[in-house]
This record gives C-alpha cells, structure tokens and sequence, in this order.
C-alpha cells in the first residue's frame, strides 16, 4: 500500500513539471450544492477503486485523509482526474466523466480534506456567535478568541484545525473523548471530593483541571477514590437542541474561526509530496 | 500529617494560580518566578533543603521529554509546583512533582523561515503565562488550561527578526525584547499591557538623526546598526528602572563604515518602566568590532562601596572585564578584567571606557583578538550569593583570528556581518566557573569545566549554600560557593546549554535544568513506599 502511495505522489509530481502549464480554474463554482453534486460524481464513477466516498479503497488509497501529500489544489487535482497518473493504476478520467462532474468531484474531494474555513458553510456567523455564548452554552466550556470556559478545547483555530465534516460530527456524534478532557471525580483520602477533567494521568499521579480552573497535582497514594466517565462533557445533540437553522448559523461561527498567524493544519492548497 | 500535606497540595495550587506583583517582587522561594529567579538577577534561591551536609543524596525525580529538535535553552517557571517550559514555538505545563505533562500549546509556523531558534523561556502574571514565538508573536495563556487569550505581533519575520527572550514582567507591563542584531536590523525592547496585549511603548537604542547619541554613527549608518534586546534583564521596583543590555552593532566586524562610538549598542540601559524613556546608559565597548554583544544578565544588589551602602549593578561583560556601576545614575565605580588573554585594550580610563591598543580590529588579512567573538562570558546567566557576597559567573579564555570584508547590507533578514573570526581552540582555550568578589571584581576561585570547549549553561545559588551548575558536556554538577570544589554531580548524557532553577512543592525542594531535549528534576532520596 506504502508503494502504491509512493507512486501516486512521484507520479503526480512528474506530470505537473512535464505539463508546466497554467493548471485551469473552477468553472462550476463552490457551495454545498457543488458539493453534492460532485459527491454523487464520485460515488457514481470512483468507488471502485478509492472506496465510498473516498474512505476506504481496495485498489487506491482513500482520499479523506489529511496527509500532506494529498493537499492538492484544484487545478491539481482537476489534472491527477482528468490525465491520469502514468505508470500506475490512476486512468485518464477526461473522456469517460464530463468535464463539470470532474470539476464537482474536485469541490467534492478538496471538500472532505480541507480545512473548514476553506470550506464555503452556508450561515449567519454572527448569529451563530450568541448561539455559542447564549443558547448554545458553548461558551461555559470552550474559550473562544480569548473568551469562555477552559474545561474544553480553545476553539479559536478550529475552523483551520478541522474539516468541515469532523466539526459538525462533534456537535452531533458521541465521538471519543479527546485526551486531556476525561471527565474525572476523586475522593483524596482526607474526605476531599475534586471534580473536573484529567490533563493527564498515569498509575501513579493525576494532574486535573478542576471546573474553577484550578489545576491539582495529585499523588495517587493520596487517592481513596477516582470515578472516570465514560461520556464527554461535550453534548452531541445539538442538532437536536439547536433548530436548523441555529445549527447552521453555528457551524458557520465554528467554520471561521482561525488564529492570526496560525498555520491551517489542514490545508487545501499545497505542493505534491513532502 | 497526612491531611496536613493534602491541605497544603489543595491551597497552594489554588493560590498559586495568580501571581501578584508582590510575588514577583520576591526572592525565589517555593515558586520560580523569573528567567532570572527575582527582578535583580540574582538566582538566588531561599531555598535551603538541599545543602552541603545531604547533597550526596540527590537524585533524578524525573525526567520530562520535550518533543523536537532538542537543543533546548530556556528556564523554567514555576508557580505552585505547575511548571511552565518552552522551546522555540510550544510551551509544556508540566508537574512540577511528577514531570508529568499538564498541556501544550503548539504554535504552528506559516514559513519555514519562521522556525529560527532558539527559545529561552515564559513569564508568569495573575493567572497567565506569557511567552514569544520565533515569528514575532507575544502569547498570553491561560495558565491552567492553555488557552490562548491574546496574541501580539512584535515585529515582521520576513525582515529578519525573532523574538527569543523569555519576557519579564513589572507591574503589568510585558517587556519583551528582539534578536538578532547581525543582520542589520535595529533593535527595540517594547513593553505590553499584560491584560490587552496592547503595545505600551517601545524603546529604541538606536538614535535617529538629531537625537542624542546620533552623532555617534558616521552618516547613514545607524539605519542598519544593529543593538539588540535580546537576553532578559532586570528591574528595580523601588526605582522603577528596568536596566537592560543592547547588543552589538552592525555589521559585526567591520567598524569603518559605522565611524563613532555607535550608542547605544554595546551598553548598558536604565529605562523608565512607564514610558521606556532612557535615563542613563553605560557603554561597555564603544564601536565595538567584535560582535561582543553588551546583553549578559546585569545584577542589582544593595552594598557597601566605599564604606557607603549603594545601589549598585554588576555585570561580567563579554569584552573581559567585569563592571561595578551605580544603578541610580550609571556611574562607573569599579572595573576589573577578568579574562586573563585580552589583548585589545590597555584597561579601563577613570570613567570605565576602554583603552584601545592600536590594530585591534578585524583586518582584510586576519588579526588576533582575545576574547574571540565568542566573548570572555556569554548568555549563561551569572548568580550573586548575599551570604559569601560573591558573584559567580561562567567564564571563557580563548581566542579568534579576526577578519572583515566589505559586505553590504541587504534587506531581508540577510547576515550582515561583514567579517568574523577563526576560533583558536587550541590548549588556552578554557571554560570555567569563577567567583568574583563582588565589588572588586578579585577572583576568589575558579573551576575548570572540563571536556567541551562550549560555555554550557548557567548557574544559580542557595541559601543551602550550593552552586548548582549545567555543563556543556552534560554534567551537572554542585559546587561549594567559598571554595568551587565539587560537591555532587549528574551525567545527563545530554549536552546542557541552559540555566538551572529550583523550587519547592509539597515541603520538597527540586532543582531542574534543561539538557537537549529534556528536563531533569532532581530531590533530596527518599525511600519509595510500596504500591497500593
């Protein structure tokens, strides 16, 4: 599989420096609709070898990771589709799909493996904001540009840290709890009750995040109890919790935010290999 | 007992979570607060659990793991056993007990050129921490969790600069400082409201046309001279002074094109904390050609001169000679060269300023100059022990063969050096920690660090009466402060570049330091109770 990747990036990068040329630009646009549209190409044409929606293929690699060597431009991508990759298993695409659906399936591709505020989330951010202080309650937990809770992640850069798709599974799937956010409650052997989220632990010492932030530098010798949740902090309803619309407008808020300066951990944009 | 020791564990994280002037204004103690331990500099710790009589029972804790590159700096913080370290571009909280992470904060670079090191180290205020990233970013989080809560730009990467110095705080003011001054850039030292991150004032050592000292610079020159901020220095509360040193001026190694004494590169500042306004300076080395950068850590300590108590600020100065100055005004009292190989100057006149003897610069050819560019000390912070009133310090005998060129300034963050030096490793080539008295400047001992021809690290003293000591090869070593003879050490097995600090949690005095990529911390030996 290894090999297979290899060759996948060595041949892509040979026929951009043969090519040379200008790669072309996007003629069918972005939005979710874009999306879909190159969602169903996709399924339609490409499954067979790199998996239902690019998650899993038996004969090329899966596309929704976020390895480097998959940061492709679009015209980069739109060239890998349409010319093939010589000397490996990637066909010329150009002749059996139509050039539209080729570009639908670039917005679709670069969709799953960019950043969410590469991504084009439809939505009122600002209202999405007082969700997030508001009804939502984000705030209470998660600091965002400065502001709110630290028992949760900072969410300042997570429109630049995550895909689209991995932030709304957060809102709306049970989704592992991240390290450094295990709800925890100890009883120290002098009777004192803690209550908060394990930064970190090991057999011998804890070191916890209590829900006034304050940090407690626990030795397990002086633990009587200790009760780990099994569940996040984290609700994962809120498409329930939230109408339609206030979901949105809050994946929209979540989509933009990026830190100055910060560098996209996830990035649509880049060079073929390391 | 037991319910004793939980008390104290739960109350002093919790109080240790703010941080107030007060405490900032205190010696070393339980936390460590300061790059440098306390305001004046002295890495002088109260601390007295650890002392000559148990030291053969020191012994490695633990050992946090600092993922990277390695070749790690800095020097810790702690506040109520959480202690805080850095490496160019993340920051690690970390239990001060257990060397167990708490959180990280990784700041992620754009542009490969954005990743020059090296680091040296957070500050801490109320309830925050407080560190510089190498493209020019002052951080401030949340100490407890790592949350971002403001971010400052500093200065513009893509023209050269980095921020290396770890900040120092004075009432509420975030005073950080610029690198590097070899590339032609001026330099500045800016202060920041610890709360917005709103830019106070800056302080710039280089004089504009028409402002005093610019008659110190030949024509056009001071527009790319150099002078920059970028080791920590130190403050006096009751003054309200900070004292800082400016580096060297540019190009390096050729001083013809920068005709003057080049204020105020190579000098010592006292700065107003409220506005940044200069009110004296002291000029170690005028035109300077060496690259002997003015910046090693000055210390502020109250004794007699004189047979009159005085607010004095000594500095072992990387040109070989160590300083006594009156810190109110900037008056030269006492000088005294230290590096026994100097050859570029005849001494120190009535007012401190050296005595050059002629061809003594870099030459197109090559020419001889003790102490090399290098310089007789460098950035290994230096300590003052109040019970012997001695000053301790690392020291360098050695030479370069000196030349320069006609390199002209580009801009973009290119050398701009215009020469430098061949070091003459040879067998006069010696590191060592001495002991100087502390107004005289009389050598009282020194100890030879064995084994690399590389500075090492820093020092700092106890009231257990222990010099504890990094070297360069990966020892850590404890020396006795009236005589330097070797108590105690401890292979790292790391080459040590860093300063150590020590600290108490739980009634459990550590000392830490820095080798490479990891941090070692070191208690008294205790038996471990089995398990439960």
């Amino acid at each position: 599989m290894k090999r297979w990747r290899f060759a996948f990036v060595l041949g892509f990068g040979s026929l951009l420096s043969a090519n040379g040329q200008t790669p072309p630009k996007n003629p069918v646009g972005h939005g979710s609709e874009v999306v879909a549209a190159g969602r169903a190409a996709f399924n339609r044409m490409c499954t067979g070898c790199h998996g239902v929606d690019g998650g899993e293929g038996e004969r090329a690699p899966a596309l929704v990771g976020d390895r480097r060597f998959f940061r492709l431009s679009e015209g980069a991508l739109y060239d890998t589709i349409e010319n093939g990759i010589p000397g490996t298993g990637m066909m010329a695409m150009g002749k059996a799909i139509d050039d539209g659906d080729v570009w639908r399936i670039v917005v679709f591709i670069r969709a799953m493996r960019g950043s969410a505020s590469d991504t084009d989330v439809q939505g009122d951010a600002q209202h999405g904001k007082e969700i997030f202080a508001g009804k939502g309650g984000c705030i209470k937990c998660h600091t965002l540009q400065g502001k709110g809770g630290t028992i949760g992640p900072d969410l300042s850069n997570v429109g630049a840290e995550m895909t689209l798709k991995h932030l709304r599974d957060s809102l709306t799937s049970d989704t592992p709890i991240a390290r450094g956010y295990k709800p925890v409650t100890v009883v120290l052997i002098n009777g004192q009750t803690i209550k908060g989220v394990a930064k970190n632990e090991d057999a011998f010492s804890l070191q916890l995040l209590d829900y006034d932030n304050h940090l407690h530098l626990i030795d397990k010798e002086e633990v009587q109890k200790e009760d780990e949740g099994t569940k996040s902090l984290m609700p994962h309803d809120y498409d329930k919790q939230l109408s339609k619309e206030e979901f949105q407008d809050l994946l929209a808020m979540l989509a933009k935010q990026t830190r100055e300066g910060g560098h996209k951990r996830i990035d649509g944009d880049g060079e073929v290999g390391r | 007992m037991r319910a004793l020791v939980l008390a104290t564990l739960i109350t002093s994280l919790t109080a240790g979570a703010q941080v107030t002037d007060t405490q900032l204004e205190q010696p070393p103690g339980q936390d460590w607060l300061h790059y440098n331990g306390d305001y004046e500099s002295t890495r002088f710790s109260t601390l007295d659990q650890i002392t000559r009589g148990n030291i053969g029972s020191l012994v490695n804790k633990w050992t946090f793991h600092v993922p990277g590159p390695g070749g790690l700096e800095s020097v810790p913080v702690v506040v109520g056993g959480v202690m805080y370290v850095t490496q160019p571009n993340a920051i690690y909280a970390i239990d001060g007990k257990s060397g167990r992470l708490i959180w990280t904060y990784h700041h992620l670079l754009v542009k490969v050129k954005d990743r020059e090191g090296p680091h040296r180290g957070a500050a801490v205020f109320k309830d925050r921490v407080y560190f510089t990233t190498t493209d020019d970013y002052l951080f401030a989080l949340d100490a407890a969790s790592g949350n971002v809560l403001w971010q400052a730009k500093i200065a513009e990467t893509d023209d050269g600069y980095s921020s290396p110095a770890a900040p120092l705080i004075a009432k509420g003011k975030v005073i950080v400082g610029i690198s590097p001054g070899d590339r032609g850039l001026n330099g500045f030292l800016d202060a920041y409201d610890a709360e917005t991150g709103k830019r106070v004032w800056r302080y710039e050592p280089i004089p504009h046309p028409g402002q005093p000292g610019s008659e110190s610079w030949a024509g056009d020159s001071w527009e790319h001279a150099g002078g920059d901020t970028w080791l920590t220095g130190s403050y006096d509360p009751e003054l309200n002074l900070l004292f800082w040193g400016i580096g060297n001026p540019s190009p390096d190694f050729n001083g013809d094109v920068r005709a003057g004494d080049n204020l105020y590169t190579e000098c010592i500042v006292a700065l107003d904390l409220e506005t940044g306004k200069m009110k004296w300076y002291f000029q170690f080395t005028p035109h300077d050609t060496m690259d002997w950068d003015a910046v090693e850590i000055p210390i502020l300590v109250d004794a007699p001169f004189n047979g009159k108590t005085r607010k004095l600020l000594v500095q072992a100065d990387r040109n070989g000679f160590y300083y006594v100055l009156d810190r109110v005004t900037g008056e030269f009292l006492h000088g005294r060269q230290f590096e026994r190989s100097q050859n570029w100057t005849s001494g120190l006149d009535a007012k401190g300023r050296p005595q050059r003897l002629p061809g003594k610069d870099p030459t197109l050819t090559g020419v001889k100059i003790c102490p090399s560019s290098i310089g007789a000390t460098n950035w290994m912070s230096p300590t003052y022990d109040p019970d012997t009133h001695w000053f301790y310090f690392v020291a360098l005998e050695g030479c370069g063969i000196a030349t320069m060129n006609t390199e002209k300034f580009r801009p973009g963050g290119y050398q701009y050096r215009a020469g430098g030096d061949v070091l003459l490793k040879d067998d006069t080539w010696k590191v060592s920690v001495r002991a100087l008295e502390l107004t005289s400047g009389r050598q009282m001992w020194e100890t030879p660090r064995v084994g690399s021809t590389n500075l090492g690290g820093g020092l700092v003293s106890t009231k257990g009466g222990i010099i504890f000591s990094g070297e360069s090869p990966g020892e850590f070593v404890a020396l006795d402060p009236k005589s330097g003879q070797v108590l105690w050490h401890y292979n790292t097995g790391q080459e040590i570049n860093a300063q150590p600090m020590t600290y108490m949690v739980d009634g459990k005095q550590y000392v830490a330091i820095e080798a490479n990529s990891d941090v070692f911390g070191f208690a008294l030996f205790e038996t471990q109770k089995p398990g439960k």
